[in-house]
């Protein structure tokens, strides 16, 4: 270990904090047991009357998913403005924030360089974009607070809920009753509706994400390729001059079509089926045992990282080859 | 046989299909392993197009997650 890092806070090692956070981990959920949040799939509304209602979309409540994306945006904007602050100042070594932020950029412009060719400059902002936000909506899942705190509510009919305990003024949280019988039923109906939930269990996201993705891939393709593109969908180049291939070679076109469509699904459920079920596997966990969590903490930190590179580096391909011609149909 | 127990076994049931998965995700690592073995100079070239095949295997056991998800927390 280098003497630059800094392995003592006050003269003691760090190893002795994560010690006496899991200690404290465990006294605390020796007193006040963790109960399993109820887990529902649609976002969760501020409040129960929409804003406003649209004429053809219909009504507009601000969901807590929402405020998630308004958080990682502003995140992501500040984390420019300090980046560029860094850059027009001059300076040629980056250091610290901006040096991460060079590094990513940089293996993800590689990246981008490798498979796209000259089309790098139009292709690698989309995917920098992708990968950077869906990374900062992932990672949100690990801070604590984001889905556990929040408003109480009372259940919906069906669900299971819990009784609430006040802690102090404006403090209340619900717990698990120690034996279920002594508690009044109706006295234990609420949930807690948490303010700030990870906008990748919000499958509105993942489909707006991946429609853009999709939609932008077409784009690209018609870019590069002018009208022409569209014979990779439909191809009637050589339906006249050889009809029975042609044929087959007008059915794989279609399925190029059918493929489209369906990476729009591919794309949204990807992401929205990882980060809902880790986000259920911290709940569950967390609701069993005390320190598994953190190992499961670890987990979800692998997976956001992962599922945002290849959301982003899927996108990237996808244009790529979008850029490219389909001459090599003609010759079979 | 009640409904909730119904919607266990049903979300239970729709996780088998990530059998496929597992077997395909096996096959490409397979793949990607014994190329990057005999040229070990191709491993960054190799393991970006791994990963793309992991993604695209994972996908459908992802299909079998959202699936059951479905069935647990919104029929």
């Amino acid at each position: 270990m280098n003497n630059a890092m800094k392995t003592r806070i006050l003269g003691i090692p760090n190893r002795y904090f994560v010690l006496l956070g899991f200690i404290l981990l465990f006294i605390s959920w020796m007193l006040v047991p963790p109960i399993r949040p109820v887990i529902q799939l649609p976002a969760e509304t501020y409040s129960a009357t929409p804003l406003f209602t649209l004429p053809v979309i219909g009504p507009f409540y601000w969901t807590n998913t929402l405020t998630a994306m308004v958080l990682a945006d502003l995140l992501l904007v500040l984390l420019a403005l300090t980046v560029r602050r860094v850059v027009r100042s001059g300076s040629l070594v980056p250091k610290g924030l901006t040096g991460v932020v060079e590094t990513l950029l940089e293996v993800l412009h590689n990246l981008t360089e490798t498979n796209a060719g000259k089309w790098t400059k139009a292709i690698f902002p989309f995917f920098a974009t992708i990968t950077l936000l869906v990374l900062v909506v992932n990672w949100m899942e690990l801070i604590p607070g984001v889905d556990s705190i929040g408003f109480i509510r009372p259940v919906e009919s069906g669900l299971e809920g819990y009784p609430v305990y006040t802690i102090g003024p404006r403090l209340e949280t619900i717990y698990k009753p120690k034996d279920a019988s002594a508690a009044p039923a109706e006295a234990g109906q609420y949930q807690l509706v948490p303010y700030v939930r990870v906008l990748s269990t919000d499958l509105n996201f993942t489909i707006a994400l991946a429609l853009i993705a999709v939609v932008m891939t077409q784009v690209m393709g018609v870019r590069a390729l002018g009208g022409s593109y569209f014979t990779k969908f439909f191809n009637v180049k050589t339906i006249f001059s050889r009809p029975m291939f042609g044929l087959i070679d007008f059915a794989v076109g279609l399925l190029e079509l059918v493929s489209d469509f369906s990476k729009i699904l591919s794309f949204a459920f990807r992401l929205f089926g990882n980060i809902f079920a880790g986000s259920v596997l911290l709940f569950v966990m967390g609701s069993l045992l005390p320190i598994i969590q953190s190992g499961f903490l670890m987990l979800e930190f692998g997976v956001g990282l992962i599922q945002a590179v290849i959301f982003g580096m899927l996108t990237m391909v996808f244009m790529s080859m979008a850029t490219v011609g389909h001459a090599d149909h003609a010759e079979h | 046989m009640d409904a909730a127990a119904a919607k266990l076994i049903g979300a239970g049931l729709a996780m088998i299909g990530t059998i496929g998965a597992g077997i395909g995700i096996g096959v490409v690592v397979n793949g990607a392993v014994q190329g990057i073995a005999r040229n070990p100079d191709a491993s960054g070239n190799v393991q970006t197009n791994m990963i793309l095949g992991i993604a695209f295997a994972e996908a459908v056991a992802i299909y079998c997650l959202v699936i059951a998800l479905l069935i647990l927390f919104v029929f």
